[in-house]
């Protein structure tokens, strides 16, 4: 189960400096086009490329460090024992959500890949490159909350994120 | 009283503690499958909303507001004013104002404002005798201002679930953004005149006053870049991030060389922390906007308002109302992206413009974030003064009620916010 964490981690990390890249790649964009006066065809689109996967691969760490943004107004005020229940219902319908979202978006990813799909911008990339991120990001966000739906029982855990970002 | 079960349930797991993106996005896939249609939506709606090229200005933002705020710019954005205007009635309330109002043109986020501009602020104005839940106050709704003067994430956010014009959010921001700083430093010259309390601090030398202009220079540089550069067209908004982000490295690197290595990991981790907790509600929120359309549900609560809601004045204070209320609980974004698609198209349909509808919601949102017992700055300044919630709460009534009076005047003069996108 810390294997998992641990590959969360590193993920969520790798996705920070992915976000991070796209900084520099756009300030490129606009340094070609106004001094250069020569657009380059690549920076938006790995731009984007990087903001999907850094968002989708920060997912499960945001998790694991109980970052998501939830409402803890009412369950603040509970019990223990209520607070447990409802952290393991959330993290139930987290576990749904991402299942879902990880096997229809691999469906998504092998019938580009098979097909041989691309993007159709001046870049071309294949579709798959993107579409690749959904069944990773969220097979670790499910596998993470099956960490964290085992581990409810060994310590207690009020909440699954802050009221706020 | 489809509309009332879908509501209900999701309030239901939202209050219950799923987080807000797999509340919003999990119902969605519920209606989605209940309704016959393929959940094959869920993926899709995620992919196209990461794909949309103005989200990336989020992170770049972010990056933006947590590099300036690691390289100590607030400390010295607040000197500069402070050495300009500190010796006014009420002096430090003004310069927190005006230095709220600066690093709200460089910052999209209202904790960056508060954070930033408070660390420095409260203990400075709490030294010179300034009532402490007036301080409080002061700093939680000056921080409000972070989104509300461009650049402003929950604009984005807005911009992108309307299908308008960032830019022209943005500009229209400027007009209200400017009157509530206005309307918070007469409050506080008032205060300071018929409150009293406090003591005055002397007038700063023309050298001092010269020497804090010019550390604070690059960075009002950096607010006058990203406005004319988003006014005049040769940025996207997404691009003035990325110059933004660009920049801040470079004010903090090279001219006050105050952003070490370890800071600026942490300012990287830290926004893409926040990115992809607001990106993944966005996401959410277009499966749960996709179900809902799908039902009809935005049509049948426009026939529902047209049929029974007479005139537009009626609809703003229900609106108002409402927003309030919900505010108590929830977060801004989550406000914005449950309530746009609900709302705007009533809105456009009793003649509202979208763009006005934006700048309202904004303002309808600061309120959220400084209204008990859910308030993101109400938290961020409990945190900065090590103080109670209860001490912080207290302070912000009377700037809530400014908040208040700011609508009304925008409701009374559109123009206060239209004038600048669409007049100038």
């Amino acid at each position: 189960m810390t294997i998992i964490t641990t590959i969360s981690r590193i993920a969520g990390l790798f996705g920070a400096c992915l976000m991070a890249a796209t900084g520099a790649l756009l300030t490129y964009e606009v340094i070609a086009r106004y001094f250069f006066v020569k657009p380059t065809i690549w920076a938006a689109e790995l731009s984007q490329l990087c903001l999907i996967w850094g968002c989708l691969l920060a997912m499960a760490w945001v998790l694991s460090i109980r970052r998501h943004i939830t409402v803890n107004a009412v369950t603040n005020l509970l019990p223990p024992g209520a607070q447990t229940v409802c952290v393991a219902v959330s993290l139930l319908v987290l576990i749904v959500f991402s299942g879902v979202a990880a096997i229809y978006g691999w469906g998504i990813f092998h019938d580009s890949f098979d097909r041989g799909r691309t993007t159709g911008s001046l870049l071309n990339l294949p579709s798959w490159v993107a579409e690749l991120s959904v069944p990773v990001g969220f097979t670790l966000l499910a596998a993470q909350a099956v960490v964290e739906l085992i581990g409810l029982r060994r310590a207690h855990l009020p909440s699954l994120g802050r009221s706020h970002e | 009283m489809t509309v009332l079960l879908i509501l209900l349930c999701l309030f239901a797991l939202l209050l219950v503690g799923v987080p807000v993106a797999f509340a919003l996005g999990g119902l969605g896939l519920g209606m989605l499958i209940f309704g016959g249609f393929s959940p094959l939506m869920v993926p899709q709606a995620i992919l196209s909303t990461l794909d949309g090229f103005i989200l990336l200005a989020v992170p770049l933002f972010l990056l933006m507001s947590n590099i300036l705020l690691k390289g100590g710019v607030g400390r010295d954005l607040f000197t500069a004013v402070q050495a300009w205007v500190g010796h006014w009635p009420g002096g430090l309330a003004v310069a927190t104002i005006l230095s709220c109002g600066l690093f709200a043109a460089i910052s999209g986020s209202s904790v960056a404002t508060a954070a930033t501009i408070g660390t420095v602020a409260i203990p400075e104005m709490v030294k010179r005798g300034y009532g402490k839940r007036f301080v409080y106050g002061l700093l939680a709704a000056g921080g409000t201002l972070g989104i509300l003067i461009p650049p402003s994430i929950p604009m984005i956010v807005f911009g992108f679930v309307a299908e308008e014009s960032v830019i022209a959010l943005f500009l229209a921001g400027i007009g209200p953004g400017l009157f509530l700083v206005s309307l918070f430093v007469i409050f506080a010259m008032l205060h300071a005149r018929f409150g009293g309390g406090y003591t005055p601090v002397p007038a700063a030398k023309w050298g001092e006053r010269l020497s804090a202009t010019q550390r604070a220079l690059p960075s009002l540089a950096l607010a006058i870049l990203i406005v004319t550069g988003l006014y005049s067209g040769a940025f996207t908004p997404t691009e003035a991030a990325a110059v933004g982000f660009t920049a801040a490295l470079l004010i903090t690197i090279f001219w006050l060389r105050t952003l070490t290595w370890s800071a600026y990991w942490a300012a990287v981790r830290e926004s893409a922390i926040t990115t992809a907790a607001i990106l993944l509600i966005v996401a959410g929120a277009k499966v749960f906007g996709k179900a809902i359309a799908l039902y009809r549900i935005p049509q049948d609560i426009s026939a529902f308002i047209a049929a029974n809601i007479e005139g537009p004045l009626i609809f703003i204070l229900l609106v108002s109302a409402v927003l309030l209320l919900m505010g108590l609980v929830f977060e801004a974004l989550s406000m914005i992206l449950i309530m746009t698609p609900v709302l705007l198209p009533a809105a456009i349909g009793l003649g509202f413009d979208p763009i006005w509808f934006g700048i309202f919601m904004v303002i309808m949102v600061e309120c959220a974030l400084i209204t008990p017992p859910v308030g993101l700055n109400l938290y961020v300044i409990q945190a900065v003064a090590r103080v109670s919630l209860g001490e912080v709460a207290r302070g912000v009534w009377p700037f809530l009620a400014l908040m208040i009076i700011t609508v009304g005047v925008l409701y009374a003069w559109p123009d206060l916010a239209l004038y600048i996108p669409f007049k100038w």
